[in-house]
């Protein structure tokens, strides 16, 4: 009987720290981005090593986690959407992981004067994935609570995009002394950094209505 | 020869355990919670357990509603109640074994000209009504209970979970005991005047005649879960609500609960003694009673929830399968009285149960069935050893396969 085993005891420590990788990756990400517009290449390059770090943990996790459910009979009915919020989270941290490979590869040369913006969207949509986490641990424990911790996760989303949007204009339409092809990188980055908050988004939609048919 | 007519009371067990005791797993397996195999095993070792242990008191009953005086009889009423069981099986309703019987039984009153005992009847004929009543009455009380456990605990849903499969293996198994004890007396009752065997001493307890009837009854009933009940669990699991988790186990437990209190004659004693009307020791329908769990909980969730067209169906059944008993009953113990020439009983002068021309034959009929009882136990306990061995097998096998494709992935 399950009860008696420790399967489940692993499985909900095992959801835990699935939880806590994408909770730090999104704080690495954000002092990873910091570090790369403050030029301290050092820092930044620390910061994707811990970054690889978890994405390979995370993906590690989501394997265990969907295994374990699967062999051990455990969530029956709400397997496949655990399956999938887990799945859509790990997008997350596989953005936050593209994103600062990007930037090392590419090295993308962004402006002083749109370091501001580049802050302010990066905290916009790393603050919509942080938010999300609460969120989905309350999804286990007190499914009732939910949708009012996801509001942050909206919130900041329609934020980030308001800033992306913004930032975009300023590149494309006051910035003339960057040529075409700098600009399209600047755009593709932005992008990149914009997903974060999109995955949030779309794990927050697929939590709203897993915790309506929970408390139903 | 006696033990041949004893066949078709093996034949309804076999449909009530396809059919009847196929609910009280019904909704964790259509939850998916347990495994069929595993809800099988259990339910079939309580059912044993509650049939042979507590499975007296509503025997009593049904040997007042007509105390068939005859094993042609017994015969042929347990045979015709498992025609009708089975077909309505067949056609994936799921219908009461007990009403059957009881159908079967006033047609074997009508055809003999015995009066059907109204005193009797009308408390069987008022848990058709009560017996779902108080499974839904049972089921809401349990549920809102439960969701408010849930809610305040801030417990995690996967340790949730696992209770709640803990608990419907715990309840479960009580709920297959109340079967067992209720319900052997549709499968054995109308053969406990026909039988007066000698007591069977095993090393632990001793099993009277009547004990050894039920042992008998409850394994075939086994056999009927085993073999049969897998589709019936699934219509009651999944068909009229969709059902979550903690209702799987409300349903299991309410059900357990109003079975439970049909069949305990302590339960019956202890409300006398707080000055309350006893509660009448009938056997109760199961099926009823689950359905009556899932419309509860369904009409306090929303009845939105509900299939309406599959409840019509089921109750179309109810009603239909008394009714097909007793005509096909009648008309059956016409054929076997006037083609074949053999008693199927006849009208009491006193309507107490009767003279039986038949404890001659108990010494030879009584070792028997001895040998036939230990064969039995002996072939259910190797199928549960090597049912343990094969899981054992099965989850060494996965644990390394797990192991070796973690060391690859490393």
């Amino acid at each position: 009987m399950a009860i008696f085993t420790r399967t489940t005891k692993n499985l909900i420590l095992k959801i835990d720290e699935f939880f806590d990788n994408i909770d730090l990756g999104l704080l690495v990400f954000r002092e990873g981005i910091k570090a790369y517009l403050a030029g301290d290449t050092e820092a930044f390059g620390r910061h994707i090593q811990k970054v690889e770090l978890l994405e390979n943990n995370a993906d590690r996790l989501q394997r265990s986690i969907e295994n374990e459910m699967i062999t051990h009979s455990i969530l029956p009915q709400h397997r496949g959407e655990v399956s999938s919020l887990i799945d859509v989270l790990d997008e997350i941290i596989d953005t936050i992981k593209a994103s600062l490979t990007e930037f090392s590869i590419e090295s993308p040369e962004i402006p002083s004067s749109l370091h501001h913006h580049f802050i302010s969207m990066m905290e916009a949509s790393v603050s919509a994935g942080e938010e999300l986490i609460p969120a989905a641990r309350a999804f286990f424990k007190s499914p009732y609570t939910v949708r009012e911790k996801l509001l942050k996760v909206y919130y900041f989303e329609s934020e980030t995009d308001k800033v992306i949007k913004n930032t975009i204009r300023i590149i494309f339409h006051d910035m003339k002394e960057l040529d075409l092809a700098h600009k399209a990188h600047l755009r593709y980055v932005i992008h990149h950094i914009g997903n974060i908050s999109d995955n949030a988004q779309k794990a927050a939609d697929m939590l709203s209505i897993m915790a309506i048919k929970i408390v139903m | 020869m006696i033990i041949l007519f004893l066949t078709s009371g093996l034949l309804l067990g076999w449909s009530l355990g396809a059919n009847d005791a196929a609910n009280v797993f019904g909704s964790a397996v259509g939850s998916k919670m347990l495994s069929f195999r595993k809800a099988a095993i259990i339910a079939s070792i309580f059912v044993i357990i509650g049939a042979v242990v507590q499975g007296s008191g509503a025997s009593d009953t049904l040997g007042r509603l007509g105390a068939v005086n005859a094993i042609g009889g017994s015969f042929t009423v347990a045979l015709a109640a498992a025609i009708v069981v089975y077909m309505m099986t067949k056609f994936s309703l799921p219908v009461s074994t007990t009403q059957s019987i009881v159908g079967a039984i006033i047609g074997w009153n009508l055809f003999t000209g015995n009066p059907t005992d109204a005193g009797t009847l009308t408390p069987i004929l008022s848990t058709w009504v009560s017996g779902p009543v108080l499974g839904a009455a049972f089921a809401v009380i349990l549920y809102i209970l439960l969701k408010g456990l849930k809610r305040k605990s801030a417990i995690h849903l996967v340790r949730f979970e696992s209770y709640i499969r803990t608990g419907l293996i715990i309840v479960g198994a009580f709920g297959a005991y109340s079967v067992g004890a209720n319900n052997i007396a549709n499968v054995m009752g109308v053969f406990i005047p026909a039988f007066d065997l000698h007591p069977l001493h095993l090393k632990l307890f001793t099993l009277s005649s009547q004990q050894q009837l039920f042992l008998i009854g409850s394994l075939s009933i086994a056999a009927g879960i085993i073999t049969y009940s897998h589709r019936v669990m699934q219509q009651v699991g999944n068909n009229i609500m969709e059902l979550s988790s903690e209702s799987a186990l409300v349903v299991v437990l309410s059900q357990a609960l109003v079975l439970f209190t049909f069949s305990s004659s302590a339960l019956s004693s202890l409300i006398q003694k707080a000055g309350l009307p006893p509660i009448p020791m009938v056997p109760v329908s199961s099926t009823q009673v689950v359905i009556g769990s899932i419309i509860g909980i369904g009409l306090y969730r929303g009845a939105r929830n509900i299939n309406f067209r599959v409840i019509g169906e089921i109750a179309a059944g109810w009603v239909l399968t008394p009714v097909i008993a007793g005509i096909l009953t009648f008309f059956s113990l016409f054929f076997v009285k006037n083609i074949f020439g053999i008693d199927v009983g006849r009208k009491s002068i006193d309507s107490s149960p009767v003279d039986l021309p038949l404890a001659e034959a108990d010494t030879r009929i009584s070792e028997i069935m001895q040998y036939l009882i230990l064969g039995l136990i002996t072939v259910g306990l190797i199928a549960i050893l090597f049912y343990y061995l094969l899981e054992r097998k099965k989850n060494s096998e996965l644990k390394k396969s797990e192991e070796k494709f973690w060391k690859n992935m490393k």
